[in-house]
């Protein structure tokens, strides 16, 4: 039962530990959602499930992420969905739809509640969001930036947005939030590439000086579009602190389809698993797992999902297990490094446009 | 130039944006006035015979299979043969201008495309693909030096063009041309018919299509294996398995299938392993293709347990499973009780059956018989690629011409 990883600290758990507790928790949901999405259990006979053969976390079955752009896959009933969410994802126009009832959203932010709180404390605080209103607001362009967003609403309080909807800094409320919060602890979240455009440039133009030394920079969305400007993760963190004296950052790693569960950057600079998740490398060849410090497709599997089929899952991202326990932070758990989005392929062929039902789109 | 009576009035084309690899600006603009060659007139067949000569001569030409392919298939005695097997009782004479929209991920079709539409007795436009190909520069280069020399008295009739993606200049062409040839499939079929062309011009288009295989389990047990899977290579990886004519269901047939699968796919595995480069996110998509069947059907079993060939097994084809395809080595199989079997997937979109130990003539009155309304073709397996004058159901040279009755 999800209740029993309750009592335990989320990074308390050595690897045959987890690995027992976690197991069992993803046959059980594996059998919940075989009975109640159709579409699932159809997937687990085409891959010839047999619960009985399950010895490892690893055995478990995955489908790609991107066949929540195709179906609906539920295991509620319509009348029990409490909220949609849904997300454009990277790879063209199709939504990912991912269905919650009133249990999933619950324990969604009960967990992101409790694996934060090991990075900032129990304590609710005030967040400072380098976006702009419009990324929660519109509902058109509601995209991976408005649902990481949503999701630490419920762990932090008094959310201020710092950027006008034309993406300039706002002084007045950035004023206004470090007047009443500056003494205190408090996150700044944004993606990557906009602290860095929006938020960075701007305070190195600006003659003002901040003091950000309580702040936790959190963010989010991956590095690939700072790296191809020749901004490294060690610049990126080097240059915050001299401009505004960041006390502390905290990049994360999650994806719609498994909210709750985020990988979040430790004081040594690693992200890490907690009990109620965990990562899977997997070699494109075969999918078989791959070894510490070896690159591969990542899966991710998670114990939160009941409402929808989705606690193991085959993303399109390339990572590396770093290790397994022994990170000198003392969090438990496997640690990672997240490589970015798999490079797309074009195929040859006749049609110059083969965006099939299942491809590029 | 030629003038048939009255002005010629140069057709207006925006062509600033427009790169000529062939021709140019004024050929461009007075193409239509071309009077039109008859079919297999000897002007073309003489071009085509020295073009031949000249890509086989060059050295690049050697690194690139499908130049080398396209050349001989265009030699002295391929098209000598060719011309003999038409009836030429009945008068055929060129339409007039041809204009080509050229496919982006094939280099050479522009040529194929191009030697029908000569040889029928036409004037050519082709749109290639903005990418960079080197077969593309290899045959315009030797075009360009017969054209310039030994065959300039037939150089108004080619022009070879890069443009962007522009709406205005394929409508002002398309506005002129006697026949329209569409490759590239769905898409841009649908994109490029927002031009309109000229009441009495045709048109032929080449849409999204898929192919099959047909396999005599008991005649595969005695055959050449090692060639089989070099056949079968060719129909399907080195186009990625991504050609309209590229199998992506094997129905099997006889009594030893379960013998013949197993060793098909060994001895295709090690070509692959040796030959073929799959990128990791094809590995992602095609289990994805096998994921979205699976979940629509239930029916469907994954049999491979590595990435370079996947394989699913289907118990019951039905007209929608290869909307669940993909290129880069995925495939369905299926094991036959009956040919009737496979009625479902011979829809619209079925194009090439190839068969091994199979009889071709047998499988084509099959399809006669039942009045499906797919298959075009029938070849045997390791052929799907061979250049043909017969494409998707048309007569590709008779098509470009009209007849003179007398």
């Amino acid at each position: 039962m999800i209740t029993d990883f309750y009592e335990l600290d989320p990074y308390e758990l050595n690897s045959a530990d987890k690995e027992e507790m976690l197991r069992k928790e993803l046959i059980e949901l594996t059998s919940l959602h075989k009975d109640k999405c159709k579409e699932y259990s159809n997937f687990l006979e085409a891959v010839g499930y047999d619960a009985g053969k399950i010895n490892n976390v690893a055995d478990i079955p995955f489908f790609p992420v991107r066949m929540f752009k195709e179906y609906d896959l539920k295991s509620i009933r319509d009348d029990e969905i409490f909220k949609t969410m849904t997300s454009s994802g990277t790879t063209g126009q199709k939504v990912s739809k991912i269905f919650l009832d009133k249990e999933t959203a619950m324990i969604q932010q009960k967990v992101m509640v409790k694996i934060l709180s090991s990075y900032w404390g129990k304590k609710r605080l005030p967040m400072l969001v380098i976006d702009t209103p419009e990324v929660v607001r519109n509902r058109e362009m509601f995209t991976a930036r408005g649902a990481a967003i949503i999701g630490l609403q419920v762990v932090s309080r008094d959310t201020v947005y710092v950027l006008n909807d034309d993406m300039t800094l706002n002084y007045d409320v950035l004023d206004d939030f470090m007047n009443k919060y500056g003494n205190q602890r408090f996150i700044i979240f944004g993606f990557t590439f906009l602290v860095w455009e929006h938020f960075y440039k701007e305070l190195l133009k600006a003659d003002k000086k901040y003091d950000m030394s309580e702040a936790f920079l959190m963010t989010g969305g991956g590095w690939k579009k700072l790296e191809s400007e020749a901004v490294s993760r060690e610049m990126f963190k080097s240059k915050l602190r001299e401009v505004c004296n960041i006390g502390h950052f905290l990049d994360h790693y999650g994806m719609v389809e498994q909210t709750g569960c985020i990988y979040a950057e430790c004081e040594c600079g690693n992200l890490h698993a907690s009990i109620y998740s965990d990562v899977i490398t997997r070699r494109y060849e075969d999918f078989s797992p791959c070894d510490i410090g070896e690159k591969g497709i990542i899966q991710v599997v998670s114990a939160l999902p009941h409402s929808y089929p989705g606690h193991s899952l085959l993303t399109e991202d390339e990572g590396i297990i770093l290790g397994e326990d022994d990170c000198p932070c003392g969090r438990k758990g496997k640690y990672i490094q997240i490589l970015g989005r798999l490079k797309s392929a074009e195929l040859r062929g006749c049609s110059d446009t083969y965006a099939d039902k299942y491809g590029q789109n | 130039m030629q003038n048939l009576g009255g002005a010629v009035i140069p057709m207006q084309i925006n062509t600033d944006k427009i790169n000529f690899l062939v021709g140019d600006e004024a050929i461009l603009c007075s193409i239509q006035y071309n009077p039109a060659l008859p079919m297999f007139s000897d002007k073309m067949l003489g071009f085509l015979e020295d073009l031949s000569r000249k890509l086989m001569d060059d050295k690049r030409s050697r690194s690139y299979q499908d130049v080398m392919s396209y050349a001989y298939w265009i030699r002295k005695s391929s098209l000598e043969r060719i011309k003999k097997s038409y009836n030429t009782k009945l008068a055929r004479i060129g339409r007039g201008v041809s204009f080509h929209i050229a496919p982006s991920n094939v280099p050479i079709n522009f040529a194929v495309s191009m030697t029908s539409a000569l040889l029928a007795g036409n004037s050519i436009v082709i749109r290639v693909s903005d990418k960079d190909y080197e077969q593309v520069s290899i045959v315009c280069d030797a075009m360009n030096e017969l054209l310039s020399g030994k065959h300039a008295s037939v150089r108004d009739y080619f022009c070879i063009v890069r443009y962007p993606h522009d709406d205005e200049i394929t409508s002002q062409i398309s506005a002129m041309c006697d026949i329209r040839i569409i490759w590239g499939g769905d898409e841009t079929i649908r994109r490029i018919r927002s031009a309109a062309i000229p009441p009495r011009a045709i048109e032929m288009t080449f849409a999204d299509r898929h192919s099959i295989a047909l396999i005599d389990s008991d005649y595969y047990m005695s055959a050449d294996k090692k060639e089989v899977a070099k056949g079968f290579f060719t129909d399907t990886y080195y186009t990625d398995q991504n050609a309209c004519s590229s199998p992506r269901l094997v129905v099997w047939f006889g009594d030893r299938i379960e013998e013949a699968k197993e060793s098909f796919w060994k001895e295709l595995l090690l070509l692959v392993k040796e030959k073929y480069r799959m990128e990791p996110v094809v590995a992602v998509d095609k289990y994805a293709a096998f994921c979205g069947l699976a979940m629509s059907a239930g029916q469907a079993r994954l049999q491979s347990d590595e990435n370079y060939i996947m394989r699913v097994r289907i118990d019951e084809l039905t007209d929608n499973v290869l909307d669940y395809k993909h290129g880069g080595g995925y495939f369905y199989e299926y094991n036959a009780k009956d040919i009737e079997d496979i009625l479902p997937v011979l829809n619209k979109r079925c194009q090439t059956i190839s068969v091994l130990g199979i009889d071709k003539d047998n499988v084509r009155d099959f399809v006669i018989k039942n009045g499906v309304q797919g298959v075009d073709r029938v070849v045997d397996l390791g052929q799907t690629m061979a250049l043909e004058f017969v494409w998707d159901g048309y007569n590709m040279i008779e098509n470009m011409t009209r007849i003179v009755h007398a």
